[in-house]
């Protein structure tokens, strides 16, 4: 039970990088991305791939998340001046078409995958210390994306690419590219999935075409959507709450009348279909921004005279 | 192209594309299988019902979901979004009822040789509903009331809802139509291959491709892109056996199709047909 318990942390961890970086895409710039899972799959197999010819862990994350951000680029090119539906489109298709040449080709293990070492052995260990060690690097990873998130968010940068999510023609008005921070928003997003791949692949020890359906880009977006969109700590807990009703119905599976994995879809869309209903902005709203212009705005001069005497 | 028609009909007049476009193909295929394997009566039979069934799912939808959504003031992305929370609904309340099993059309279809081509009856008869459809399609939307108002709803709605149109009736007959369009492509595609959960996803993104191809809402544009995609993908194939590369490939076809209209003309074949 209790390695049960620390397998659904490593999760948690694993799928919370990822809905941070939808987070950023989403809820921040207003992209649509429909094929998370591409991403998180070019970070899993180039970490394989990698690690195979026996190149340091570190050194594979780093070059998963930067091929995931090329390629992030360059699907996310021709699609970034039109309307978001055409991005979705094509991203997802993207995905598919991923999963299929993973599936096909031979130095990508084909349908049975690849088997991957773990990132970091102790010889003679327990697997709790496996786990363990895991959950540190998995959540020092986090630690620094959720720092990227939070610091891209509340900077003039983050203002920007929220202005464009809001008001595009305003922002180009004020002549900002909306292509320009699309395509960065994008790439820092794709690279951040790429990371997580990684992880994901040493952890798992394994890595199959299977793993990377579209259900996997749906998970992370109901982790967003549920959480709050736009709210980094909201994401988050939409990360847990997700993993625990997974772990829920997979612990439920001898009382249901039917087969948990199709119920579980099922109930997942329809807790999607409500969050949409009644609660748009998730359970945690963004928050405000927060400008020295603002407070000034709001509470009058004081302000600066306070900070001025202190 | 049957599937892509309504997809590409639904798409315009909502204004967002619809993922669960796909479960309505696979629902039509289960319901076709099951009139006319299960229950005995006879494709005929099946195709009637799958198309009221796949119909009435899709205004449903359209009515209890994308339309109560839009009034809320979801955004194309929120509509996005639940058009996927609906398709897994739909795709693994299929699974749950006839399982994840692939099934397979009992009919048997007769096969003869045209020349060096080798014709089965089936594909003659997915040609022949294929022209016949799209000439009754062409026949409403240019002839009839409804069909006239379909095109001023797709080209401009708020002079449409001006001059008198109910628009949403409008939307919801286009939406029953796309409907029962993607059952009789879903019984089709089932007799040519098998009838799993999956057998709408596996071909909705090239259906994707032949709408942006065509321009969104257009169907003209969408029956000739059809061709287009179609004729590619066959091309693709007999290209990539002689470069010796996996067949899976095709796939990727409608998709760099997909990209390559992005990139020049993100209208798609639309300003071929403006009055459409």
């Amino acid at each position: 039970m209790g390695l049960y318990f620390l397998d659904f942390l490593v999760f948690v961890g694993i799928f919370g990088i990822v809905a941070l970086s939808l987070n950023l895409e989403f809820g921040f710039a207003g992209l649509a991305n429909f094929g998370k899972v591409a991403f998180f799959l070019i970070g899993a197999y180039t970490y394989a791939l990698l690690s195979q010819i026996g190149i340091p862990f570190s050194i594979c994350l780093i070059v998963g998340a930067l091929i995931s951000a090329l390629f992030g680029l360059l699907v996310s090119l021709p699609t970034l001046r039109l309307r978001v539906d055409y991005l979705a489109i094509s991203v997802l298709a993207f995905g598919e078409i991923l999963r299929l040449i993973v599936k096909s080709e031979d130095f990508a293990g084909g349908d049975w995958g690849i088997s991957v070492a773990p990132a970091i052995t102790i010889a003679g260990a327990s697997p709790y210390v496996g786990v363990l060690v895991n959950i540190g690097l998995v959540y020092f990873c986090l630690l620094i994306c959720f720092v990227v998130a939070q610091l891209l968010a509340n900077s003039p940068y983050g203002r920007v690419v929220r202005a464009i999510r809001d008001d595009e023609v305003a922002a180009e008005a004020l002549g900002k590219d909306r292509a320009k921070y699309r395509a960065q928003i994008f790439m820092i997003g794709s690279a951040m999935a790429g990371l997580a791949g990684g992880l994901y692949v040493q952890y798992l020890h394994y890595v199959l075409p299977g793993m990377f359906m579209p259900m996997v880009t749906f998970t992370v977006w109901i982790m967003v959507l549920l959480g709050g969109p736009g709210n980094n700590w909201g994401v988050l807990l939409g990360a847990v709450l997700v993993e625990l009703f997974k772990y829920g119905t997979n612990l439920a599976k001898p009382i249901l009348p039917i087969d948990p994995i199709n119920l579980q879809y099922i109930l997942f869309g329809v807790l999607i279909i409500l969050v949409l209903f009644y609660r748009p902005q998730g359970l945690l709203k963004e928050s405000p921004i927060k400008t020295k212009a603002l407070e000034l705005v709001k509470y009058g001069k004081g302000v600066v005279n306070n900070k001025a005497s202190k | 192209m049957l599937g892509a028609v309504g997809l590409t009909m639904t798409y315009g007049l909502s204004g967002f594309p619809n993922f669960a476009h796909a479960e309505f193909i696979t629902l039509g295929a289960y319901i076709g299988y099951f009139v006319a394997d299960q229950l005995g009566l006879g494709l005929p039979v099946a195709f009637i019902v799958a198309f009221l069934v796949s119909g009435i799912v899709a205004f449903l939808c359209y009515r209890g979901i994308f339309q109560p959504l839009a009034k809320r003031g979801a955004t194309i992305i929120h509509l996005m979004v639940a058009s996927i929370a609906l398709g897994f609904i739909l795709r693994h309340s299929i699974g749950a009822i006839w399982s994840w099993r692939p099934l397979y059309f009992t009919t048997s279809w007769p096969a003869f040789d045209l020349g060096p081509i080798r014709v089965t009856g089936l594909w003659l008869l997915l040609i022949f509903t294929a022209v016949t459809l799209a000439f009754v399609m062409h026949l409403i939307l240019t002839r009839t009331k409804i069909g006239k108002a379909i095109r001023a709803t797709s080209s401009n709605p708020e002079l449409a809802l001006a001059s008198g149109i109910n628009i949403d009736r409008v939307i919801w007959i286009t939406w029953f139509v796309g409907g029962g369009l993607a059952a009789i492509a879903g019984i089709f595609r089932g007799a040519d291959t098998q009838i799993w959960p999956m057998t709408g996803w596996d071909i909705i993104l090239p259906m994707f491709a032949v709408v942006i191809l065509g321009g969104i809402g257009n169907f003209y544009g969408a029956i000739a892109a059809a061709f287009i995609v179609g004729l590619a993908e066959n091309i693709g194939v007999v290209a990539l056996v002689a470069l010796g590369l996996s067949t899976t490939y095709r796939m990727a076809i409608p998709f760099v199709i997909l990209i390559i209209t992005l990139i020049i003309k993100p209208q798609g074949l639309a300003m071929l047909f403006r009055r459409a």
